[in-house]
């Protein structure tokens, strides 16, 4: 009886350890620490931040160097695109940059408007801001554009409004 | 048992060892069974399932590896284990917000995460390998992950300096100096405090009643629709003075106590009796002097309630007391004196001395006390009769027993150091060391100070700290600031990467000294990275004018940019004051490399100038921005008189490169050859125009902002 004996207590002793082998260590979070820690759904997009990193640098910038030109009131009260013909676009005016390519927009930014066959009252911003500055405008127009701006080849464009 | 049945097995021993050997494997099965089951390898497979789903699978699935990812930087103390899951971090094909979480791609910032680790910005436990331990509070962990929301608190625990890439971190440490929190706290990264107005003299400023409805019902309150509200009307900015909790005799004391400080004697001043009598008879006394008022301009500093087209709002600038009542506060004897001398009543103002006519001094000081008045503000108020010497001393004891004396200098009263907690560690706190008595909110350092700054009493009912009247936004931007108030870093690595503060200061001497200190230049302009952000800076000035364009304007200051309409005030400057400025500034206020005398401008020939005048009108069409004559732009300055104004080696200079004598000017800089440089400025000097009197223009549409101001 004694090898009986044995595996008995062999078997005892794996049946005990069973339960040792679940992890302990990992303590369920505090309920009532819950509230802030995390957004509980991380794919709703009401609860993410409205604008990325890079589109609100684009709207710091929009708002320094841009403002004066492209949109209805500027920071020290009327616009200047009364002041100017051909009017320029509003940087929301989804209806005509939507069309307009990433590449177009960075190049006449950078350029100015005359190198692209525009108007020559667009001075180019290529020595004063840096293409990163320019591609995270260009990322600020596309979060703001009225109708929304569908990126071509993506499916499901992050900047469409749902 | 026989020798021959040694080797031999009996059925029920056979058995059990078969039972054990299956229950063995069984055994040795649990292992891999749950490391096959662990929640972050459930991530890595469901990873690649989602990229084999995708077109562009080959090139998701080029470094992927099945093993637990980390990014250890021993030296800053990073050990983060984010991307085991966070897999698509540095794909770019997965930046669109249609891809789930936790494979989408980081935004495109300034640190990368294998340099940096995801921890140092989020917070969160970065060695964890489960999903709750990692973002949430756990009894072994404190720092959950920083809600996006407040993530610029992040940026500032390392960036001391200001950083205009977070703006709600700069709104936030501009509430903590604005509010002057400093009196209280110890915090890091704010600038020195603006102290309250102090009170040595007040009694000769203010009656007993007007105290008295100051301290009942401060004139800051949040309107229905959650906007911060001055007297009434909306405004952008808090105000300075927050609410005590004071009962009834506790504000009679403190107003008794207040109502008999007269430390310094009113040295009254006497207008002219004859200008007095002539003016006062006058029918149109009070639209003349609201004329006068407004061509001093000001509403540059001080904001002010004026109603226009049916709708009240203040308008003005935002760095002096808000004016609209102010004839209800002030005695009439005591606002001659102010006007006439500030400094005599207030050694530190910051309100500059004008150099008045009596004249003046009569209208402005009858318009005040006659129409910026509210004829209800002190019915409220109850007789309060002649100060007892127990209330003087009660109101005493509560003006040390409130802080008041963090925040007002009153002869006579030393302030207690350090009244309120240290805060410069706060943001790194953890839950369990926080107080949160009977309050009804999550345990989260997040949720103690947004609700210690939203009711400090509803977290700690005995607490000193007195009630602000906050908008959502601004709270939430102080949160920020706070939460980036994480104290000394863990390791000496970090610590030297740290971007320190820098402190600027700007300390002339001489008769300009005093002039500038006079006139309270600083307080605007902007002098070697010192002063106010209201006017354009100063630092090259001497580079830029001409020396008599400079001594005109300040003797008669014109807008040089038309849509501006905080505009310098008419200081009424003696002509050597101005000379004393304009010599001192053309001589010593210098850009390096840029000397006046470096181009003549009798060199300029007329065939410069007519190429120079094409270049401008139809080459690079700076008339979109620019004005001249009564056509072009508002967007840079006007110029009319730029021959009279700039000098021909700034105007060359700023024309190859304005970002380097200006570095946030919104001008571009552009390809131009020096011969069209020369040609523009040749164009330019033959722009002169005389300086046209001052037209009384209505401070209407005034936009608050330093961007606004610059020339």
């Amino acid at each position: 009886m004694k090898p009986k004996m044995l595996t008995a207590v062999a078997l005892l002793l794996c049946v005990m350890t069973v339960p040792g082998c679940k992890n302990t260590a990992a303590v369920k979070p505090v309920e009532a620490f819950g509230a802030y820690d995390t957004e509980p759904d991380w794919n709703d997009s009401t609860k993410l931040v409205k604008l990325s990193y890079q589109e609100s640098q684009g709207k710091r910038v929009f708002y320094q160097y841009c403002v004066w030109c492209h949109a209805d009131a500027s920071p020290a009260g009327p616009s200047n695109r009364s002041n100017l013909n051909p009017v320029p676009p509003l940087l929301n005016d989804g209806e005509k940059l939507n069309g307009e390519s990433d590449e177009f927009m960075q190049n006449i930014i950078t350029l100015g408007g005359i190198a692209m066959g525009k108007s020559a009252m667009m001075p180019p911003y290529g020595k004063t801001l840096s293409p990163d500055d320019i591609k995270a405008v260009i990322a600020f127009t596309r979060a703001i554009a009225q109708p929304a701006c569908q990126a071509p080849g993506r499916p499901g464009s992050q900047y469409t409004a749902k | 048992m026989p020798a021959e049945d040694m080797g031999k097995l009996t059925y029920g021993t056979r058995l059990t060892f078969a039972a054990a050997t299956v229950a063995c494997v069984l055994v040795l099965a649990i292992s891999p069974i749950k490391d096959y089951r662990a929640e972050w390898k459930k991530y890595k497979r469901a990873f690649v399932r989602y990229a084999q789903g995708r077109p562009d699978t080959k090139k998701l699935l080029a470094d992927y590896k099945p093993d637990i990812d980390q990014v250890w930087l021993p030296g800053i103390n990073v050990t983060d284990r984010c991307t085991t899951c966070h897999q698509g971090m540095t794909q770019s094909s997965l930046a669109d917000a249609s891809v789930p979480q936790p494979f989408r791609a980081h935004p495109p910032i300034p640190h990368k995460v294998r340099d940096w680790g995801c921890t140092m910005c989020h917070r969160g436990q970065g060695p964890a390998t489960e999903v709750a331990e990692a973002h949430e509070t756990t009894l072994a962990w404190e720092q959950p992950i920083l809600p996006a929301h407040f993530l610029q608190a992040s940026c500032g625990s390392c960036h001391h300096q200001d950083l205009k890439e977070a703006p709600q971190l700069a709104r936030g440490r501009e509430l903590l100096t604005r509010l002057n929190c400093q009196g209280c706290h110890k915090l890091s990264d704010t600038e020195k405090p603006m102290l309250g107005p102090e009170l040595s003299s007040v009694g000769y400023k203010v009656s007993r009643e007007w105290i008295y409805k100051w301290l009942k019902e401060p004139r800051t309150v949040l309107d229905k629709d959650g906007n911060v509200t001055v007297n009434g009307y909306e405004s952008g900015d808090e105000s300075r003075m927050p609410k005590f909790r004071l009962k009834d005799e506790e504000i009679v004391a403190l107003s008794a106590f207040l109502s008999m400080q007269k430390a310094k004697p009113l040295e009254a001043y006497k207008i002219n009796p004859a200008i007095v009598a002539a003016w006062s008879k006058k029918p149109d006394l009070l639209p003349q002097a609201e004329v006068r008022f407004r061509q001093m301009m000001c509403t540059t500093c001080h904001p002010l309630a004026v109603t226009r087209a049916g709708e009240t709002k203040l308008i003005g600038g935002n760095i002096a007391p808000e004016l609209t009542k102010v004839g209800s506060k002030v005695n009439e004897e005591w606002l001659v004196a102010w006007l006439k001398d500030p400094q005599g009543y207030l050694p530190r103002t910051h309100m500059p001395r004008y150099g008045w006519t009596d004249e003046d001094l009569y209208k402005v000081s009858q318009y005040v006390m006659n129409k910026l008045t509210d004829s209800d503000l002190l019915t409220t108020v109850p007789k309060l009769d002649a100060p007892t010497d127990e209330q003087i001393a009660a109101g005493k004891r509560i003006f040390l027993e409130k802080g008041c004396a963090s925040c007002h200098a009153l002869e006579g009263v030393t302030p207690q150091r350090d009244f309120g907690p240290d805060l410069t560690a706060l943001g790194a706190k953890n839950a369990s060391e926080l107080e949160f008595g009977k309050a009804k909110i999550a345990h989260n350092l997040l949720s103690y100070i947004q609700a210690k700054l939203q009711d400090p009493v509803a977290v700690n009912p005995a607490a000193r700290m007195p009630q602000y009247t906050w908008n959502q936004e601004d709270r939430d931007a102080v949160t920020t600031a706070l939460l980036s108030q994480t104290g000394p870093k863990q390791t000496n690595a970090l610590e030297q990467l740290v971007v320190p503060k820098t402190e600027a200061s700007y300390q002339p001497v001489g008769d300009f000294a005093e002039v500038y200190e006079r006139y309270k230049c600083y307080e605007c302009h902007r002098f070697n990275g010192f002063g106010g952000t209201l006017a354009p800076d100063l630092s090259y000035e001497g580079s830029r004018a001409q020396k008599k364009w400079i001594a005109d304007f300040l003797k008669n200051p014109q807008t040089i940019r038309p849509t501006l309409v905080l505009r310098m005030p008419q200081f009424n400057m003696t002509e050597k004051e101005a000379a004393t400025l304009a010599e001192y500034l053309s001589l010593s206020v210098e850009k390096p490399g840029v000397n006046p005398e470096s181009v003549d401008a009798k060199q300029f020939t007329p065939a410069m100038v007519s190429l120079g005048k094409q270049l401008y009108e139809v080459k690079y069409q700076c008339q979109s921005c620019h004005t001249i004559g009564s056509t072009g732009g508002y967007v840079g300055p006007n110029l009319n008189n730029a021959g009279n104004w700039l000098t021909p080696a700034w105007t060359e200079a700023w024309l190859r490169n304005p970002q380097a004598l200006q570095a946030d000017t919104i001008e571009p800089r552009r390809n131009l050859t020096e011969d069209e440089i020369r040609a523009l400025t040749a164009y330019l000097m033959t722009l002169r125009a005389g300086i046209k009197p001052q037209t009384g223009s209505s401070a209407a549409n005034v936009h608050a902002s330093g961007q606004g101001a610059g020339r």
